[in-house]
C-alpha cells in the first residue's frame, strides 16, 4: 500500500509567515518594499513578475521534494485553478494538478474536452478535487441559484456525461439538469486517462454522492475519532456500491525541530490576530455541513491561544491565521509525522498538506517530516510482525 | 488608425505533428532520440513562438470541437510567449459567465493583460445537443448578450446583480486584484444586421467575413451607425484566409493541391499586400490571417507579406 502526499497552491496570495496577516506575497495586499510577485523595483515600481511566478515556485518546490502534486482551490477572490494549471503545465514535470472545481459551473462535454486537453498537455497530471456544497450568499455571487441538495443531484448528472463522454464516442443523456444526444470525445482526446476524482463535502447528499462517483473522499482534519468514525462509513457506503473509495486529509502543519518552538510560532501568530480578522470569521453564514462542523471551536471567541488546543498537537484557530480550516497540526517533526501516522492508522490514504509559508514550508515538511513518516511507518509494521 | 494583425492557430490542422503515437516515424536506422515527453502542445507553442518572432501582434486559436481546447492551448502558449495578444475562440455554452470572467482575470494577471475573446459562430442544432446544449435557435442570441453582459458586469461592477432568463447573478463582482487589468479584448462576428447590432453593444472589434472592398465598406458604415446609437466605438476586422506565394503563377499553381476556404485570397505578396491595404482604406483595422500548414505560412506571411503591407499602410497614415 503507498500513500499520496499533495500540498496546496494558496490561489489567494501568502503570507511572508505566520506571524503577520498581511498577503506579502502576490497582490492581495497593498504592495510595499518587500513584497514578492509583483516586488518593487528601485524606483517602486511593479518589477513584472506576477503571483503566477510565485505559484511557479512552489509548485517546482512541492515537486522537487517528493509531493505529487498539489490542490489548487478555488473561492470567490482566488485566482483560478482551470487557467493555473495549464500556465504552470510546462514549467513543471511530475507535479499533478488538482483543479478544486464546482460541477454546475461548466458545460459537461465542454469541460471534458479541457480537462482531457490538459491531460495531454501534462502527461497525464490532471485530477479533479469536485465541490458542490459551499451554498449560500456565494452560491449566487457566482451565478448559482441552485439549492443544496439539487446541486448535489447535478453534480452527480455532470460526472455522468463527463465520464460518458470520455468512455464512448457516441452517449445520449436525459437528466433532470443536463440533456445530451450523440456527444462524445474525439479518439486523441479519448485515449487520455480519465482523471482522478477527489470530493469533499460532508452533508448525507455528499457522501451518496461521492460513494458513487468519486474516487477519494477528502475532509478536512476533524478531531481524529471523529474523523476515524467519518471515514469507517465513506468506505461502508462505497462497499455496498461494490466500489472502492480512498478517504484523504486536507490538513495545515506548524511543524519545527522541537514542539516547543512549533508553539511559539503559533503564539505570536494568534496574538498577533486583529480584531477586525476575527469579526470577519466570526459567524460566517453558509449552508456547508462541513464547515459548521469545525465552527463549534468557536475559535474567534478564543483569548488565549492554548484554549485551542483540542488534543495533543491539535490546534483549532488556523482560521485566525491565514484563510481556511480551523483544525490543524503543531509540533516537533517527529510529533508531526507521529500525528500523520495515526491518520493513516485510522483509515487516511491520501494527505494535501500545507504550511505557511507555502513555498519555505514546502521544503521544511518534504525534508523533515515525510522521512520520519517513513521510518515510523516502518517502526509500526516491524512492532506488528 | 493602427492595423493590429493576427494570426490563427487551428488546433486541428497538421494533426499528425508533434502528436504521440501517429507522428512521422523515422526508418529504424536512423538513430531517433526523441524525449517521450514531447505531446502535440510542442507544436502549439512553436507556432505561437513563430507568430511572435514574425511580429504578428497576436494568436487566435480556433474552438474545434474534434481537438485541444482553446482556452487551455491559449493558457500554455500565452505562458511561452513574452509579447502576443493571445485569443481563444469559445462557444457561448461553455458554462457559467461568472466563471469564464473570472477565468479571463487570472489570465490577465498572469500575462500582463494580454488575453482576448472571440465568441465562436453558433453550430447547428444537432452539433449543440451533442455538447449538451438544447438553446433553441431563436435564443441564441440573446443567451450570448446575457453572457456578455453578465462577464463585463462582474468585471466592472461591484455588487451586480442580474436576472435573465438563462444566467442570474446576486450581488456579484470581483474584488481587487481580480478586478485591476481589463476586461478581455472582445471579438464577435456575424454577416447580419442582428450579429452586428450585438457587436454595437458588446464587442470591441466584430470580425467579418472575406468580401469585395465596397461591400465590406458598406457592413461597417452600417456598424458604424450602429454603435454611435449605443454611445460606444467598434472596431471593424477582417477573417482573411491567404495563399500567397511570390509570384501569381506561383500561388495559383499551388491551388491546385490544396482544399481551400471559401473566400481566401490567391495572390502574389504585392498583390496580397495592396488587397489588405484596400481593406485597411476602407476602415479595417484589426486582421485575422491564417494559411496552412500554420508554421511554415505564418513565417511566410510574417516575413514577406507583413512588412509590404505595413509599409502601404504606414505610407496612407502619413499621407493622411
Amino acid at each position: 500500500m503507498s500513500i499520496d502526499f499533495y500540498w496546496r497552491l494558496p490561489t489567494h496570495g501568502c503570507h511572508n509567515s505566520l506571524h503577520t496577516s498581511g498577503y506579502e506575497r502576490g497582490d492581495w495586499s497593498p504592495l510595499k518594499p518587500g513584497n514578492i510577485a509583483p516586488g518593487l523595483g528601485r524606483d517602486g515600481e511593479p518589477d513584472g513578475f506576477t503571483y503566477i511566478d510565485h505559484l511557479t515556485e512552489i509548485a517546482k518546490a512541492a515537486e522537487s521534494v517528493g509531493f505529487l502534486g498539489g490542490l489548487i482551490p478555488s473561492f470567490p477572490n482566488t485566482d483560478d485553478p482551470w487557467v493555473i494549471a495549464p500556465l504552470l503545465a510546462r514549467e513543471t514535470r511530475s507535479f499533478r494538478f488538482m483543479i478544486a472545481f464546482q460541477p454546475g459551473f461548466g458545460n459537461p462535454v465542454h469541460t471534458a474536452r479541457m480537462a482531457a486537453s490538459l491531460q495531454r498537455a501534462t502527461g497525464g497530471r490532471l485530477l479533479f478535487n469536485i465541490i458542490t456544497g459551499g451554498g449560500g450568499p456565494a452560491q449566487l455571487w457566482w451565478g448559482d441559484s441552485f439549492a443544496h441538495d439539487d446541486r448535489y443531484g447535478r453534480t452527480s448528472e455532470f460526472l455522468d456525461i463527463f465520464r460518458g463522454v470520455w468512455d464512448s464516442p457516441n452517449v445520449s443523456y436525459d437528466g433532470r439538469f443536463y440533456q445530451l444526444r450523440g456527444g462524445g470525445l474525439p479518439p486523441l482526446l479519448r485515449r487520455e486517462e480519465f482523471p482522478e476524482i477527489w470530493f469533499s463535502g460532508s452533508s448525507d447528499a455528499a457522501l451518496r454522492t461521492s460513494a458513487r462517483h468519486a474516487d477519494y473522499y477528502l475532509s478536512w482534519l476533524e478531531p481524529f475519532d471523529q474523523l476515524g468514525d467519518k471515514f469507517a462509513r465513506v468506505k461502508e457506503r462505497t462497499a455496498a456500491l461494490g466500489r472502492e473509495q480512498k478517504c484523504a486529509v486536507r490538513v495545515d502543519l506548524v511543524a519545527r525541530a522541537t514542539e516547543e518552538e512549533a508553539w511559539r510560532d503559533i503564539r505570536i501568530g494568534f496574538e498577533n490576530v486583529s480584531e477586525e480578522t476575527r469579526q470577519r470569521w466570526r459567524g460566517q453564514p453558509t449552508d456547508s455541513v462541513g464547515a459548521s462542523r469545525q465552527a463549534a471551536l468557536r475559535p474567534t471567541d478564543a483569548r488565549r491561544y492554548d484554549e485551542l488546543i483540542v488534543a495533543p498537537n491539535l490546534w483549532g484557530g488556523f482560521n485566525l491565521l491565514r484563510g481556511g480550516p480551523a483544525l490543524g497540526i503543531v509540533g516537533s517533526y517527529e510529533q508531526c509525522a507521529a500525528r500523520l501516522a495515526d491518520l493513516i492508522a485510522r483509515g487516511a490514504d491520501a494527505f494535501i498538506l500545507a504550511g505557511t509559508p507555502h513555498l519555505e514550508e514546502a521544503w521544511r515538511i518534504g525534508e523533515e517530516v515525510l522521512p520520519l513518516l517513513g521510518r515510523q511507518a516502518r517502526t509500526l509494521l516491524a512492532a506488528a510482525e | 488608425m493602427t492595423l493590429n494583425i493576427h494570426w490563427r492557430l487551428d488546433p486541428a490542422a497538421e494533426p499528425l505533428r508533434s502528436e504521440p503515437g501517429t507522428e512521422h516515424a523515422l526508418p529504424a536506422f536512423i538513430r531517433d532520440r526523441r524525449a517521450t515527453s514531447r505531446n502535440r502542445f510542442d507544436y502549439y507553442v512553436q507556432v505561437a513562438r513563430a507568430v511572435a518572432q514574425t511580429a504578428f501582434d497576436g494568436l487566435f486559436v480556433r474552438h474545434r470541437s474534434e481537438a485541444d481546447e482553446s482556452r487551455i492551448i491559449a493558457a500554455i502558449v500565452a505562458r511561452e510567449t513574452p509579447r502576443l495578444l493571445v485569443v481563444p475562440e469559445f462557444p457561448a455554452s461553455v458554462g457559467s459567465a461568472v466563471y469564464a470572467a473570472k477565468q479571463a482575470a487570472t489570465f490577465q494577471r498572469a500575462t500582463h493583460g494580454r488575453l482576448g475573446w472571440a465568441i465562436a459562430a453558433e453550430e447547428n442544432a444537432a452539433s449543440r445537443e451533442a455538447e449538451a446544449d438544447f438553446v433553441p435557435d431563436e435564443d441564441l442570441r440573446q443567451r450570448l448578450d446575457e453572457f456578455l453582459t453578465v462577464a463585463r458586469g462582474v468585471h466592472r461592477d461591484r455588487p451586480f446583480t442580474f436576472q435573465g432568463r438563462h444566467f442570474e447573478v446576486l450581488d456579484g463582482g470581483f474584488e481587487a486584484p481580480l478586478n485591476q487589468h481589463r476586461f478581455p479584448k472582445l471579438f464577435l462576428q456575424g454577416e447580419d444586421d442582428g450579429a452586428l447590432a450585438l457587436s454595437a453593444r458588446h464587442a470591441d472589434v466584430h470580425l467579418f467575413a472575406p468580401g469585395p472592398v465596397d461591400v465590406l465598406a458598406e457592413r461597417i458604415a452600417t456598424l458604424n451607425t450602429l454603435t454611435a446609437v449605443e454611445g460606444r466605438q467598434v472596431a471593424a476586422g477582417l477573417i482573411q484566409p491567404l495563399l500567397v506565394r511570390e509570384d501569381r503563377d506561383g500561388a495559383e499553381n499551388d491551388v491546385q493541391h490544396l482544399p481551400l476556404a471559401s473566400g481566401t485570397l490567391v495572390a502574389s505578396y504585392d498583390e496580397a499586400a495592396d488587397q489588405l491595404a484596400a481593406y485597411a482604406a476602407a476602415g479595417v483595422t484589426e486582421l485575422l490571417l491564417e494559411a496552412v500548414p500554420t508554421l511554415e505560412e505564418a513565417y511566410r506571411v510574417g516575413q514577406h507579406l507583413l512588412p509590404r503591407l505595413r509599409a502601404r499602410t504606414g505610407a496612407a497614415r502619413k499621407a493622411a
